[in-house]
């Protein structure tokens, strides 16, 4: 049972789950308890193995391939053997066929044991290989019409899908939906920054306020009194990389931002392309004060330059800054003195970088020549990064 | 621990808990391997009851840890009562012993204050800890509670490590607010648990409000499934399908008809914009209710 087992586990990883070796030690465990009842069996596996309801529908296929309902369990064995597991599962194919036998459909619909549909409910998360998510969508499943996946359901998994879809691969509609999980994001960005804040100022202690209420408890400070929050005292900086390939990422970071001004005491917006100029945020767009020529090419050596000689004020020994960009420079100098002498100006420097990681580096991208002078380099490709980045930045804060 | 897979069948329904086969070996799984189990669903399916309905099967009791955004290791694990050991030091200064035995009495259990993590691990049977809503904690928190989970021992400096007598049943809600780490998921054992199928509800319908017409428990249960599948701000949850059958039972209701809809619904719908929605389809949800 152990190796069938262990073979299965090597067909659901080919299928796109990630399964650990302690997922899989587990369900040999499952199966020790449960035995091998078919449908106790499978939501056993489902329960030690699928970690997240995206995989369910994926596990099911699997599940169906290498369980058959009707036939005994040594016959899968030898199915198994002769189908393999390498068959194509293009977006057209179904989900019965290609792998295993013909019998299969038949029984598929005859199996009571079959859970309904109404159960898979299907969530999709953006992070799924390209099988995987092409490989999903199967339609017209037994009791379907019955228990379709409830619209709650079926929001929180666009939701899920849409934190962790690239930026590079969302559509028009998918900004406009996104906008608005950012200001749900932005309300917790501000919330963490002012509890670190709040927490940080918990070791100040009011003791004028301390000694006064224990004189009527015979001298004893049994209560402790701290003094009142104040707004911010840090400064943030942003700068952001607002060319094209950048553009969405540099957008949301800034909304994130910008709704944080309160505790701050300053919040600069300064966006780039070749040349350096002062954003604001009105009504949800991005407005730059001055010429800024959105089609130049990146060179963030000369917006570096710009930055210190103009802007050289906004650094500051308690600024927060916090840079956005691929670090794509079109082999043009990269200045790194100039970002090494930024960074002793400040209190912190975060990058944020949009790029996926597996593109550090690669082509133009000089990041590993930043990197060493920034306080950390963070992805900031999705939005689920972002705030994670952000979460960074918010800690720096404090 | 010897409970059965039908032990666990009977005692759900024991608890009037109605479940899938899906959720009594998910639940089975969590007693018998001693894991986490990880529950997700959207809000009001009945996750937090499935906590409630273990602890009740295992006749203990259930220690809750509500989560929330900066909720801190203080507030999850133990405090020392500092009002108290101030207290006690006043009220020592005249008996002059000597400070090495006051110390030891002052960091005892006694001025210990024992949050939810702590009281679960040091309960002298085996308790359910219930950690609600883990999607709302910071990653910080949860990085924490992965480790308190792996090895149910807790480490006070000045009392020394406590390890667990009985190891508590977990188990973590989440509504995907936040996407939890790969670490805790794989920690646990994973149950989505959906709203149920009209069916189902229906089942629930007739175990918790008895005395209602079972022909309107089964029109509420498929009305409330086709109100589910539009695109409202808030899906009805279990509970509020069973307050609607409760006002149905107390109004004297026999059969559901438009009038009797546009009356009531807002004890299932809660928001202006979700009222309208459903109101302009009561034609379709009455007719989805009345197929059987």
């Amino acid at each position: 049972v152990r190796d069938r087992l262990l073979a299965f586990v090597a067909a659901l990883r080919e299928a796109g789950l990630r399964v650990s070796v302690g997922e899989t030690l587990d369900a040999v465990e499952a199966v020790a308890v449960v035995g091998v009842e078919r449908h106790v069996l499978r939501e056993a596996l489902a329960a030690t193995l699928v970690k997240d309801q995206a995989d369910r529908e994926a596990f099911d296929r699997v599940f169906e391939a290498w369980f058959p309902a009707a036939s005994a369990a040594e016959r899968a064995g030898q199915r198994r053997r002769e189908a393999g597991f390498g068959g194509d599962r293009g977006p057209g194919s179904e989900e019965t066929s290609g792998r295993g036998r013909a019998p299969r459909r038949e029984t598929d619909q005859a199996d009571p044991t079959v859970p309904r549909g109404g159960q898979d409910r299907r969530r999709r998360r953006g992070d799924g290989g390209p099988v995987r998510r092409e490989s999903r969508r199967t339609e017209g499943q037994a009791g379907e019409a019955e228990d379709a996946p409830a619209a709650a359901a079926r929001r929180l998994a666009a939701r899920a899908r849409l934190l962790n879809l690239p930026f590079k691969d969302m559509g028009p509609r998918e900004v406009e939906e996104a906008d608005r999980l950012v200001a749900e994001l932005a309300r917790r960005f501000r919330r963490r920054a002012r509890r670190r804040q709040e927490r940080a100022r918990r070791g100040r202690l009011d003791v004028r306020r301390v000694v006064r209420r224990a004189l009527s408890r015979g001298g004893v400070p049994v209560e402790l009194l701290h003094r009142r929050p104040r707004p911010g005292t840090r400064d943030l900086v942003a700068l952001v990389d607002l060319s094209y390939s950048t553009a969405t990422a540099a957008r949301f970071l800034l909304s994130l931002v910008a709704g944080a001004g309160r505790y701050f005491r300053r919040v600069t917006l300064l966006g780039f392309v070749a040349d350096l100029a002062e954003l604001s945020i009105e009504q949800g767009h991005v407005v730059p004060h001055g010429p800024l020529d959105l089609d130049a090419r990146s060179d963030f050596g000369r917006v570096l330059a710009a930055l210190l000689s103009r802007r050289g004020a906004t650094l500051r020994r308690d600024t927060v800054l916090v840079v956005l960009g691929d670090a794509r420079n079109n082999r043009l100098a990269p200045r790194v003195d100039l970002l090494r002498r930024a960074r002793q100006r400040v209190r912190a420097l975060v990058w944020v970088n949009p790029d996926p990681p597996a593109r550090w580096n690669a082509g133009d991208s000089v990041i590993g020549l930043y990197a060493p002078h920034a306080d950390a380099v963070l992805p900031g490709g999705d939005l689920r990064s972002l705030e994670r980045a952000l979460a960074e930045v918010a800690r720096r804060v404090a | 621990m010897d409970v059965e897979l039908q032990a666990v069948s009977q005692g759900l329904l024991r608890c009037r808990y109605v479940t899938t086969p899906r959720v009594e070996t998910a639940i089975y799984l969590a007693l018998r391997l001693e894991r986490p189990l990880l529950v997700e669903g959207p809000a009001g399916a009945g996750k937090t009851e499935i906590a409630k309905a273990l602890a009740e099967i295992l006749d203990t009791e259930l220690v809750r840890l509500q989560c929330y955004e900066g909720l801190d290791e203080a507030k999850t694990l133990y405090e020392w009562n500092y009002q108290a050991q101030l207290l006690r030091i006043q009220a020592e200064a005249a008996l002059a012993r000597p400070w090495d035995t006051l110390r030891h009495e002052l960091f005892s259990r006694e001025h210990l204050l024992e949050r939810p993590l702590l009281l679960a691990i040091t309960a002298p049977r085996r308790v359910v800890l219930l950690v609600d809503e883990v999607d709302k904690a910071d990653e910080e928190l949860e990085a924490f509670l992965l480790e308190v989970l792996s090895d149910f021992q807790v480490t006070i400096p000045e009392l020394g490590t406590i390890r667990a007598v009985h190891r508590p049943v977990v188990v973590l809600t989440s509504n995907r607010a936040r996407e939890l780490s790969e670490a805790l998921r794989r920690r646990c054992l994973y149950l989505w648990l959906d709203f149920p199928g009209a069916e189902k509800e229906r089942e629930i319908v007739a175990l918790k409000v008895p005395d209602l017409d079972p022909r309107l428990a089964a029109q509420v249960a498929r009305f409330v499934g086709a109100l589910r599948k539009l695109d409202l701000q808030k899906a009805p949850s279990i509970a509020e399908t069973l307050d609607w059958a409760r006002a149905l039972r107390a109004m004297g209701v026999k059969e559901l008809d438009a009038a009797t809809v546009r009356q009531t619904l807002n004890v299932v719908l809660k928001s202006h914009e979700d009222l309208e929605t459903a109101e302009g389809k009561a034609a379709q949800l009455l007719s989805a209710a009345a197929r059987s």
